[in-house]
């Protein structure tokens, strides 16, 4: 009896091991990585890297793989550098457990603000090369150097590119979109309604479009937000009071700015299509744009990928994009337009860092910038949009019309546990906001709370 | 003696290769997960520090892990209960009563269970669309009035996970089940109902007692499939939204791993681990009962 009844209990523990066997494989090959020394500058030494392999990850997006391996050659033929070069579309799958292993690639092509975080992490840990000296090298195959040739405000008094605001740049602008409020044109001739330049005419053409049965507003999910909200906070206060808060200021969530910036969320969210919360999740999201093309919801925040993201779906009659800045806060005010950039960075990990930055300073040269600008992606050098087509040179024109440029993000803070991810606390809670779970108040004390804790831990 | 020896050498043998294997592959991982609860680390990062208890302190005041893991038990108990009351009835329709196209039925069920999560979740996508949907189509149909219910927001996104993840388990268990039942002899039923036993008292007299060990079996393999499942049907269908309504707790700890909190998602595995074995330890030893022979 007693026998058994330790067999069943071995079983049981036996099936429970199952459980955890997933994570554990992880944590073999971690074990290795604390042992090994990253590899660091080994090459900085000599500086003819001719002949080296160089491995590049990238991320895959709706802007294809095509262009990276064109890339890559017109790299290869340049400078003699070989590029192995791996993309994806869960790029952090791929490459992640080898890393944990302390294997790296020598260059990343990875944005901030994905849902696995990987770049973030490596700001976090401090374990991303710099690559202040990048700026002054001249760009493969030509006489220019690379900080002449990247559009001003880039790379300077950036918070994403020089993560730790010490004036050194560890991660490199790529692929900058302009991000706005996107709409329907054909709809608005066709009613004769007017894209709303201020906020209070926001509200009107809302109740107008209710009266026909059109929601004002809705969201692929809470993660557009952030250059939402980015925007926003430029119009309300300015320079000052974005940099304080994205620092997380003591006391700036009660000021007059923030919580004008509260309110208008507040409302926006009574104004936004009811469905669109259910819809708001990584497998459905593509229906809560459909909502746009399907005339049931007037404006939603999203990137100029959009047009290429939804190029195959179904849409009203008519139907043509338009895309606007946010509206300014007061008459005459300041409108913004957040501009979204990818970014390219260097392990501290990597084997070839010298070719690896070789490599970056080649992704702005006039060949590559050629190459990126025919999948449709633009990169931050001086007369980019004139190389732009369609639609692309519209919406990148959006800062010659008035709106003004808002770039930066949240200052990153060491990860503690329980705190969750700027995304979690400021923008996830907008679901609520709209379903009605939650009232602006609650939302406000759980930001001031949590804001505090990212205050004591910005790293 | 001598070739006593030889044999059990010959035994140690055969047997070491798998020993071995599950040493490296299972036990020590597993060990691995119990010593990383006690550091702090980013998952690329290098570096650990030591903190003790500290992960473990953390979560007992992390009021989003407390909602994890009440929704994890809350889908225990009820994917348990459901799936098993089903399972147990279908396969007893299926085994007991004479009704055509048995085999096609058997075939039918299980269907759900060597479909991929992921073609689960679409399908669900389409069955939930708050517009059009199935569902919400059905339900419009019945109340004669357009009726768009929010089946992915807030309060209803745990049942409606719940429900898919029902409709993919039903079938493995039937299947389970069925195989036993067909093992109870005929006879007994035959005497039974001589005795005047009608269908529901054979059930409950006959059957239940007789695949009692199997049914033993699968409660345990209800508990960690459900918490297992679970994970995957939250990541595919609402991963972990909206405002994390829908988190369980190993979608969390994969999270918390995103965050750069290594060691914190350890201890959460910890915990889920001590948890599912527990509650399997409990329900073993409740639901114990001299087996019967027949």
């Amino acid at each position: 009896m007693n026998g058994k009844k330790v067999l069943s209990l071995a079983l049981a523990a036996t099936m429970s091991l199952g459980l955890l066997a997933g994570c554990g494989g992880g944590n073999d090959t971690t074990g290795g990585g604390n042992t090994s020394t990253p590899a660091g500058n080994t090459s900085s030494g000599g500086s003819d890297t001719s002949g080296t392999t160089i491995k590049v990850a990238a991320i895959e997006t709706s802007y294809g793989t095509e262009v990276w391996q064109q890339v890559a050659d017109a790299f290869t033929e340049q400078t003699g550098i070989n590029v192995e070069l791996v993309t994806d579309k869960k790029l952090e799958d791929v490459i992640g457990p080898a890393m944990q292993g302390g294997e790296y690639p020598d260059v990343i092509h990875l944005a901030v603000g994905r849902e696995a975080g990987l770049t973030e992490q490596f700001i976090k840990d401090k374990n991303i090369a710099e690559i202040t000296d990048v700026l002054s090298m001249n760009v493969p195959g030509e006489d220019v150097t690379v900080g002449e040739k990247i559009i001003p405000g880039f790379v300077n008094d950036n918070s994403t590119t020089n993560p730790y605001a010490d004036g050194k740049t560890y991660l490199a602008p790529m692929f900058y979109s302009p991000c706005g409020l996107f709409y329907n044109k054909g709809l608005f001739e066709e009613k004769g309604w007017e894209v709303p330049t201020t906020w209070d005419e926001m509200w009107e053409l809302g109740d107008k479009a209710a009266a026909e049965g059109i929601s004002l507003f809705t969201y692929p999910t809470t993660g557009y937000f952030d250059a939402f909200f980015y925007a926003l906070m430029y119009e309300v206060g300015g320079e000052d009071f974005f940099f304080d808060a994205t620092h997380y200021a003591e006391g700036i969530w009660d000021s007059q700015a923030a919580q004008t910036c509260f309110d208008i969320v507040e409302k926006l969210a009574s104004y936004t299509n009811p469905i669109t919360p259910a819809q708001a999740n990584d497998q459905d999201f593509t229906q809560n744009q459909q909502l746009v093309l399907d005339n049931k919801a007037l404006f939603m925040p999203n990137g100029t990928w959009i047009v290429g993201e939804m190029a195959e779906a179904p849409r009203a009659d008519g139907f043509e994009w338009g895309m606007t800045a946010l509206p300014a806060v007061t008459e005459g005010g300041d409108r913004y337009s957040y501009t979204f950039f990818e970014q390219m960075w260097i392990p501290a990990g990597a084997a070839n860092v010298d070719a690896a930055k070789q490599f970056i300073a080649f992704m702005y040269s006039d060949t590559a910038a050629d190459l990126f600008a025919a999948a449709g992606a633009a990169q931050p050098v001086t007369g980019i949009v004139d190389k732009l087509s369609g639609d692309n040179q519209i919406f990148y024109g959006i800062y010659d019309d008035g709106a003004m440029a808002a770039l930066g993000s949240f200052a990153s803070y060491k990860s503690v546990a329980g705190l969750g991810t700027t995304r979690e606390v400021f923008f996830d809670p907008v679901n609520a906001l709209v379903s009605g779970t939650m009232t602006k108040d609650e939302w406000v004390s759980s930001i001031k709370t949590a804001s505090d804790q990212m205050r004591a831990n910005l790293s | 003696m001598r070739r006593n020896k030889g044999r059990s050498r010959f035994i140690v043998l055969c047997v070491a290769p798998a020993v071995i294997l599950f040493f490296i592959f299972m036990i020590l991982p597993t060990l691995n997960v119990f010593r990383m609860s006690l550091y702090e680390r980013g998952a690329y990062s290098p570096t650990e520090t030591f903190v003790g208890m500290g992960n473990f302190q953390a979560l007992a005041q992390d009021s989003l892990f407390i909602r994890s893991m009440q929704n994890t038990i809350l889908m225990v108990v009820v994917v348990t209960i459901i799936t098993f009351a089903l399972a147990l009835i279908f396969a007893s329709i299926l085994t007991h009563e004479k009704i055509k196209g048995t085999n096609l039925f058997r075939i039918i069920f299980y269907i759900p269970n060597i479909l991929s999560v992921v073609v689960i979740s679409g399908i669900f996508s389409a069955i939930y669309k708050p517009e059009n949907g199935m569902l919400n189509s059905i339900i419009s149909l019945f109340r004669g009035e357009t009726v768009t219910v929010l089946w992915k927001d807030a309060p209803l996104v745990v049942v409606s996970i719940i429900i898919a993840m029902i409709w993919q388990a039903i079938g493995y268990y039937m299947v389970m089940y069925m195989a036993s039942m067909a093992s109870v002899p005929e006879s007994l039923y035959e005497s039974a109902s001589l005795d005047g036993a009608g269908r529901i008292t054979q059930f409950f007299q006959i059957t239940i007692p007789l695949i009692w060990t199997n049914i033993r079996t699968t409660l345990t393999f209800f508990i960690i499939s459900t918490i297992n499942m679970a994970f995957l049907f939250v990541k595919a269908m609402t991963s972990g939204g909206p405002n994390g309504a829908s988190e369980v707790a190993l979608s969390y700890m994969y999270g918390q791993k995103d965050a750069g909190l290594y060691g914190y998602s350890m201890a959460i595995g910890v915990v889920v681990f001590l948890f599912s074995f527990l509650l399997s330890a409990m329900v073993n030893k409740a639901t114990k009962r001299e087996p019967l022979e027949f």
